[in-house]
């Protein structure tokens, strides 16, 4: 099968290697930016262009992924599937749930397959934890902690520093924790947030998310991009049992680069030493759905109701209540 | 030299407080009351103490303070006992269970013209202790948001009891953190929002076991906190105070108990954290000790018990009401 890549940014080039990895091959490489697109579609022998439209309709395309920056995502989602391609999305499916829902209705008249990229639920350490839970390990879960972030992702003119555009870090980011929270135990019932969302001196953000799970469980996620440097994932699930923590920062490879001062990372994605990418086990799982071998992991109403989530907890933080769900 | 007592063994920190009060040159550790007299004489005899089993008793001797270490909601009866007798009083905490009993033990405090303090042993933590110079210095300028928990684990016995304890772990592990805050930044809090949840204990305790409060300090600080009885029996140790301050010129993380070596035995057949770290106690109660010789208030008084107290009471009117609760209009 055939791959056009829109949005040709950090995440985009590493779903092209990953996409490549399970066999896809990438026919074209589009991008607002004419350089970003020809530096990867030279590195794939593909189109370089700057009509994503045109991309999405080239015949020889099977697949869409959209790794444009989120506002971008409802709008190509819409013309892929209009142009009867299935689609790959990243995270946050859509930049309201409006958007969303009229993506999803777009994709199911056009019957094609929308996969939403909530990595986590991949992730090798989030599975582990997963299989510990449900294996009773630590009993009923009553209490669950969630911590994900660092730098304050792209450089001076990036579309993450506009507030309006990224939602910051609790839409962009904690919108990982929020989806696995779903995905592990379930709806929430009431969410409350503080988000700091500062732009002078300097782009700093911090929020403090705390959810009431519909079965009685509680949960607080943090998320920043206040810290000078690095990136952390911690996560700890306490039960009538036991409890299991996870932290990134323990880890079986570390390495620390001198980088050139002044500038800040263009992308930020955890990574581990392992045998598989979970942006590869993305790839494979949206695959084997497109062959109907399976139902996906990730449905594109679970990445609606993530952004009704995530969207409700910066509705939280802008009115200073909690918001019932 | 100051002559101390100490009156219910009822918390368990009485044992700490006992053991400072006999390393201290400084005191003596003269006399125990307790409602509970196995309890007490108990305890007597292991501090080389005298076991008194009636109050008026106990009250009458030539005590310069007194630690009180009864069951929450008994702070008051025994603080105003004591005052009204003339003795200092250091109280554990949280100081009250409720704003109007704080007060009173305030009043009767300054009526009787003995100092009161509220048991923080946290501003006697050496990594607090550091994180509070660092951040009064400027060093970090603002401090923008907090991020902090107070886990331990099931304390069981009275403390599960609302009619004893007045509330569970939100009441427990919230006050330590406030204070914290509050000696950290100068700054009070201003608003609460709190969710708790039984879960983890639901079969042995009748309160909660978690609260997760959202507050916002004067000044606009955005703070979350963790107030939990969550640790595992299996877990190394009893618990921890961390806090993550998010600053305009940087983050600082104090995580205040552990200063630790892993200790794995198989006698114990877990892994078990050994704290090299100082004794924030022994801090606690010689400057109890040294208010008495001086003539001056604790480190922590009860101005700072009520402030802390505050707060929970708040926290659990917003459980409540599942609003946003303002702290002291
Ligand atoms: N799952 C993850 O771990 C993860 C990690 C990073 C980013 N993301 C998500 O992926 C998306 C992209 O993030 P990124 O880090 O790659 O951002 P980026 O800024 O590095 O890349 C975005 C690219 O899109 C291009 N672009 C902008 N508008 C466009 C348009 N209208 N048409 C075509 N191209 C356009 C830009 O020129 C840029 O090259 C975001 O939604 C982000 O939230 C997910």
């Amino acid at each position: 099968m055939n791959l056009a890549i829109i949005g040709c940014g950090g995440i985009g080039r590493m779903h092209a290697e990953m996409a490549a990895r399970c066999g896809l091959k990438i026919v074209a490489c589009a991008d607002k930016d004419p350089d970003a697109a020809k530096a990867l579609a030279r590195r794939y022998n593909a189109l370089a262009t700057t009509d994503a439209d045109g991309a999405i309709r080239r015949p020889d395309v099977d697949i869409v992924l959209v790794t444009t920056p989120t506002p971008r995502h409802a709008g190509v989602v819409i013309d892929a599937a209009k142009a009867g391609k299935h689609i790959f999305c990243e995270k946050p499916f859509a930049s309201t749930v409006q958007q969303g829902r009229t993506a999803i209705a777009a994709v199911k008249k056009a019957r094609v397959k929308l996969f939403v990229g909530h990595v986590v639920r991949y992730f090798h350490e989030f599975e582990t934890l997963r299989a510990q839970i449900q294996a009773g390990k630590i009993g009923e879960p009553g209490y669950v902690k969630m911590y994900r972030g660092g730098i304050y992702p792209g450089g001076p003119s990036s579309w993450f520093r506009d507030y309006a555009q990224s939602g910051g870090v609790t839409f962009d980011c904690m919108i990982h924790d929020l989806d696995w929270l779903r995905y592990m135990f379930g709806e929430p019932d009431r969410i409350f947030c503080q988000a700091l969302r500062r732009s002078e001196p300097e782009k700093l953000d911090y929020s403090q998310v705390t959810l009431k799970m519909r079965n009685g469980m509680l949960a607080l996620v943090i998320g920043t991009w206040a810290h000078p440097a690095g990136f952390q994932v911690k996560v700890e699930v306490c039960g009538s049992a036991g409890m299991l923590q996870f932290d990134s920062n323990i880890s079986s490879l570390s390495a620390m680069k001198r980088e050139v001062k002044g500038a800040g990372p263009t992308m930020i994605v955890p990574s581990s030493a392992e045998d598989v990418s979970p942006y590869e086990l993305e790839w494979r799982d949206f695959i084997g759905w497109i062959e109907g071998k399976h139902e996906p992991r990730v449905t594109p109403e679970d990445a609606l109701r993530a952004v009704e989530i995530a969207l409700a907890a910066l509705k939280s933080a802008d009115t200073g209540r909690p918001v019932e769900l | 030299m100051p002559k101390i007592g100490i009156m219910s063994f009822a918390h368990m920190h009485a044992y700490s407080y006992g053991a400072c009060l006999n390393a201290l040159p400084e005191a003596e550790f003269v006399a125990v009351w307790d409602d509970k007299p196995r309890r007490g004489r108990a305890a007597a005899r292991q501090f080389g103490a005298t076991f008194v089993s009636k109050l008026e008793k106990f009250l009458d001797l030539d005590l310069d303070g007194v630690i009180i270490c009864s069951e929450n909601v008994k702070h008051r009866e025994m603080t105003t006992l004591a005052a009204q007798a003339g003795k200092w009083v250091l109280c554990e905490k949280p100081l009250a269970t409720n704003v109007a009993d704080a007060h009173a033990m305030i009043k009767a405090c300054e009526k009787a013209k003995v100092g009161l303090g509220t048991a923080f042993p946290c501003r006697f933590a050496a990594p607090l202790r550091v994180a509070r110079d660092r951040i009064v210095s400027g060093e970090f300028g603002a401090v923008y948001a907090a991020a902090c928990t107070n886990n331990g684990s099931n304390p069981g016995g009275w403390f599960a009891e609302d009619m004893l304890s007045g509330g569970g772990a939100t009441m427990d592990h919230t006050v330590h953190v406030v204070d914290v805050l509050r000696w950290i930044t100068g700054k009070e809090f201003r608003k609460v929002y709190c969710e708790a949840g039984n879960v983890l204990h639901r079969d042995t305790l009748e309160t909660d076991d978690v609260g997760l409060l959202q507050l916002e300090m004067e000044g606009g600080a955005q703070v979350s906190h963790v107030a939990s009885w969550s640790r595992p029996k299996s877990f190394p140790t009893w618990g921890d105070v961390t806090i993550e301050f998010i600053c305009e010129k940087g983050v600082l993380n104090v995580d205040a108990f552990n200063q630790r070596v892993d200790v794995y035995s198989d006698a114990a057949m877990k892994a078990e954290w050994v704290s090299w770290g100082g004794n924030p106690d022994l801090g606690l109660v010689r400057d109890f000790v040294r208010a008495i010789m001086e003539k001056r208030p604790p480190c922590a008084t009860g101005l700072d018990g009520l402030r802390a107290t505050e707060v929970t009471v708040a926290a659990y009117e917003s459980l409540k009401s599942g609003n946003v609760v303002k702290i002291r209009a």
